[in-house]
């Protein structure tokens, strides 16, 4: 279990990195819709490295050097 | 104040001072780092200068998408800590450890590989060390004109690290750097709130910054810097800097173990986020009332001129031990790097590469005195520059039998400087659309990768055969 969760957490950081590089995350020149006042790409930036953060957390309670 | 400071640090350095000038000792801070202890150091490393004085003003000039040039691509740099970093860590404790350059010397089977990736750490560090002297330095100057010329801080402030760094080791950095980093944190978020509170609020802010200059809301931002390439480019350099930059590698693999690894590597992501979020309220502060200025006018008028006298203060020394925390870590790491090189008895080598940490300060402040303040850009230079070594080393490191392919590191060599010939303009900056770095680094990692599935094909006919 602890290893495909392991593997859930490499695969989830590798599809945000690829998604941040397309237009979902970084699209030029827009900055709508806005969110707590914030333009479109630094709230869903801040969203996203929370959520590697989260999945960096996640990790280290999978990783399989916890047997170490 | 200042003085109070300084007094702290040559105190912590006198503490931490050890008489044994082994390398494991003085060079290796006795091996046992903790995971406390190792936040802060690492923390206070990676964050410099470049983000207290370079990223408002990225923020400033060109918007919102250095959330994603620095921000992003730390967190992906954290959560590769528990990967990668994790098997450096522990293949790295089952060598004798010196450095990155000697380790890979080991890996390799030949001291070139080594010697590569010290050019590579030499050349491309320095400047990085210099843009945090220089930062400082022009930031003092403009901050009390007229008292001493701008080359005399910056040689003030070599003075300081040289003194506490050369007495007390890398135990007395590491412990310094607690200090730094708290102070660090401090100096940023007052200035951030303050800035922030001038608008009342994060929406008042953006509003306001959308009449001035609506491109700072997105990428690529007003300058069409922070293009694809652009962002790729600084995510893949950044996210590798445990690896390529020694004065990372060497705190990774002194961690005390495993846990203490984990629990450093969360730490460390949301520090950077913490750390980060209040240089965009800076930055978009200049935006709206310096759009105008140039890069150290805006800096001084935002950390001292609209602050008061005590907070002023407080940013100053904030300031300065954002810069000397980075750069007396890399300082010392070209030392340990130069150590781990070196071949003979260990406490003339330790000497050897003492003697090294000055010469390198010496480089390092000569360059200051000549940089541009494009500190930003300098720095993710540098970032780009160490980066290019990332193949070899993660070869080195992860590929078990890196010593059957030994033109990797002459490659690695080749492509370091065709880089900085690019740099200095004798080769274009781009390949056929792509920016010299990028294509450099895809170029290396694809011939790794070639390299190791070529040699195993090889080695299992062999087997085979026998």
């Amino acid at each position: 279990m602890k290893n495909r969760l392991w593997t859930f957490c490499r695969i989830a950081v590798g599809v945000i990195v690829l998604i941040t590089f397309t237009p979902l995350v970084t699209p030029p020149g827009i900055k709508e819709p806005f969110f707590m006042g914030m333009p479109y790409t630094l709230w869903l930036g801040i969203t996203i490295t929370l959520l590697i953060v989260a999945l960096t957390w996640l990790g280290t309670m999978v990783h399989p050097g916890n047997k170490d | 104040m200042g003085i109070v400071y300084v007094s702290v640090l040559f105190f912590l350095a006198n503490r931490a001072k050890s008489v044994d000038k082994t390398s494991k000792q003085y060079l290796l801070g006795g091996s046992n780092l903790g995971a406390l202890l190792g936040f802060f150091t690492i923390a206070a490393t990676l964050f410099s200068t470049f983000s207290l004085l370079g990223m408002p003003d990225f923020f400033r000039v060109h918007g919102i998408g250095a959330w994603i040039f620095l921000m992003f691509s730390h967190c992906v740099m954290t959560f590769g800590l528990i990967w990668l970093g994790y098997q450096l860590h522990k293949k790295a404790k089952n060598h004798s450890w010196r450095g990155m350059a000697g380790f890979m010397g080991q890996n390799y089977g030949h001291r070139f590989a080594g010697i590569v990736a010290f050019f590579g750490v030499f050349v491309f560090l320095i400047p990085y060390i210099s843009i945090q002297i220089r930062g400082v330095a022009i930031f003092l100057s403009a901050s009390f004109p007229g008292v001493i010329p701008m080359w005399a801080w910056a040689t003030i402030l070599v003075i300081i690290m040289l003194i506490y760094s050369e007495v007390g080791g890398l135990k007395a950095i590491m412990h310094s750097d607690v200090l730094q980093g708290v102070l660090l944190l401090v100096a940023i978020w007052i200035i951030g709130y303050n800035c922030l509170n001038h608008f009342g609020g994060v929406r008042a802010m953006f509003e306001e910054v959308e009449i001035v200059n609506e491109a700072l809301l997105s990428v690529p931002g007003p300058k069409g810097l922070f293009d694809f390439q652009f962002l790729l480019g600084s995510m893949i350099a950044i996210s590798l800097m445990p690896y390529t930059q020694p004065q990372i590698s060497t705190r990774l693999v002194i961690l005390k173990n495993v846990k203490s690894l984990y629990k450093m590597a969360i730490s460390l992501g949301i520090f950077g986020i913490i750390i980060i979020l209040p240089t965009a309220f800076m930055g978009m502060y200049g935006a709206v009332l310096y759009p105008e200025f140039s890069t150290s006018e805006f800096l001084n008028k935002t950390y001292i001129g609209d602050q008061t006298n005590f907070v002023a203060s407080v940013v100053m020394i904030g300031i300065i031990a954002a810069a000397i925390s980075t750069s007396d870590s890399q300082l010392f790491a070209l030392g340990g790097e130069l150590r781990s090189i070196l071949k003979g008895e260990d406490r003339k080598m330790v000497k050897y590469a003492r003697v090294g940490i000055f010469f390198f300060a010496l480089i390092a402040l000569l360059f200051a005195l000549m940089s541009s303040d494009e500190l930003a850009l300098l720095a993710r230079t540098s970032f780009a520059g160490t980066a290019l070594l990332a193949p070899m080393i993660l070869t080195g490191i992860f590929y078990d039998h890196a010593h059957r392919i030994r033109t990797l590191p002459l490659l690695t060599l080749v492509a370091l400087l065709i880089f900085i010939a690019s740099l200095v303009g004798w080769l274009p900056h781009q390949v056929t659309g792509i920016r010299m770095d990028l294509a450099l680094i895809t170029l290396l990692s694809a011939i790794s990768l070639l390299m190791i599935l070529f040699d195993k094909i090889k080695n299992s006919r062999t087997q085979d055969f026998s």
